[in-house]
């Protein structure tokens, strides 16, 4: 176990590696990987805020769904709403119309009955004073009771 | 160390395992011929401990560096989450204990010492015998030796004292230099003076400072020493009873050999973590400015 120049030499050698690990070997691979772990943490920054802003975009979907619900709703109504208008409207114009109708046609048959009124007395009382001209010979004549025949007209 | 024979015995096998390669200067120049051993002073080399040491240094920085050829961002391949997986886990000790000051240094510094005192324990699970008897047979068929049991070769380079207080001294260098940069020379001499017992007792408690801060290093050295030698102690004593010629015992000796090895494996891992986690320490003591 002697003490010799050999502990000289490994203390050369020591210094020697120390001073390459130092400048060639150390400083590298923690560059590399403190470049990692800043891009891992970059990169956990970066998916927390894509995160947040999907939570913000997911916010402002459902936001706007709602009021364009709201607003579907509304015209759905409003559509609604108009159509049985229009129906009503229609209703009554129809109803209105139908009972026009209604009414020229009674006026028109009235007028037609009192016509044939009108008429059927005329050919009653023609009938009558030839029927009673016939049977009764001269003694009657139109000219002569015309009163009476009009009177006879006016009761059928 | 061979014996007439050619046989070696029990104690001459273990001895064999012990002995480093040495190269070194004697009055005769320098030789790496182990009888000269006796002769050289201060000034000789484990060669295979540091050639050992340098090859697992080679192979941290080839994996680490060379061994991704282009650093990915988004998609890392198996080597790079590897050596991610390491650096994290030094930074956060580093940044665990390190916590007010900062020191760009420490970081790569703990890597460094933890792959590196890993791989260099990891040499210990390679069994005793293969190595060193490759380097014989080498040794000897190259002519550098005349019988290949003369030639030594001992792999595991933090089993020799040289190696862990080697790299101990460094640290004990950077806890001086740090101390005094951060505290001045005027502070750090007052750390360890004026504590614990104020200045009328400055003799004692630069007495006991210094042997405060002597032991750092050395505990940090032989601590790893101590284990790793240990370790490869129990595995030479095992690879010996595959040497008697006993099948049971042989048997054994097998036997054991797998269970200490994959108990190794947790002193191999522990102890190159305890030594980062002291170097942090230590270093993360000498940023502390605050008087305690």
């Amino acid at each position: 176990m002697n003490i010799n120049a050999t502990l000289l030499g490994q203390t050369l050698a020591f210094v020697i590696f120390v001073a390459i690990c130092w400048k060639y070997v150390w400083p590298p691979i923690i560059a590399i990987m403190e470049e990692r772990e800043k891009r891992i943490a970059d990169g956990l920054e970066a998916a927390k805020k894509a995160d947040d802003s999907l939570e913000e975009a997911q916010l402002a979907f459902d936001e706007e769904m709602n009021k364009a619900k709201l607003e579907a709703a509304e015209i759905l109504e409003k559509a609604n709403s108009r159509a049985s208008q229009i129906i009503n409207d229609a209703t009554e114009k129809a109803e209105v119309e139908a009972e026009k109708i209604l009414s020229s046609a009674s006026k028109t048959i009235e007028n037609d009955v009192n016509k044939a009124k009108e008429e059927l007395r005329q050919k009653m009382s023609e009938l009558i004073i030839d029927t009673s001209e016939k049977i009764l010979g001269d003694e009657i004549s139109p000219e002569k009771h015309q009163e009476l025949l009009k009177k006879a007209a006016a009761e059928l | 160390m061979a014996s007439a024979s050619g046989e070696q015995t029990s104690a001459e096998y273990i001895q064999h395992h012990l002995t480093n390669l040495v190269c070194g200067k004697t009055q005769d120049g320098w030789t790496c011929d182990h009888n000269a051993v006796d002769q050289m002073g201060f000034w000789a080399f484990h060669v295979d401990s540091l050639g050992w040491s340098v090859f697992l240094g080679l192979v941290f920085v080839g994996l680490f560096r060379l061994g991704i050829p282009k650093l990915s961002t988004e998609a890392p391949n198996g080597i790079q989450n590897f050596v991610e997986m390491c650096i994290e886990f030094v930074n956060d000790n580093v940044q665990s204990i390190f916590t007010s000051a900062k020191n760009n240094l420490i970081g790569p510094m703990a890597l460094t010492v933890l792959v590196w005192v890993f791989l260099m324990n990891l040499m210990d699970l390679v069994p005793v015998d293969y190595l060193p008897t490759l380097a014989g047979q080498v040794a000897e068929a190259t002519g550098m030796v005349e019988n290949s049991k003369d030639a030594y070769f001992k792999v595991v380079p933090t089993t020799d004292p040289n190696i862990t207080l080697g790299m101990a001294l460094a640290v004990f260098v950077l806890i001086i230099f740090y101390s005094i940069k951060i505290k001045g020379l005027k502070g750090f001499l007052a750390e360890l003076t004026l504590h614990p017992f104020g200045k009328w007792m400055m003799p004692v408690n630069l007495v006991l400072e210094g042997v405060n801060l002597i032991a750092k290093p050395i505990s940090l050295g032989l601590r790893l020493f101590g284990n790793l030698y240990a370790g490869e102690m129990i595995f030479i004593l095992i690879a010996l009873m595959l040497t008697f010629s006993s099948i049971s015992i042989g048997l054994l000796g097998v036997g054991l050999h797998l269970i200490w090895a994959l108990f190794h494996i947790l002193i191999l891992a522990l102890q190159a973590f305890i030594f980062m986690v002291l170097t942090i320490v230590y270093l993360a003591m000498a940023h502390e400015t605050d008087d305690h």
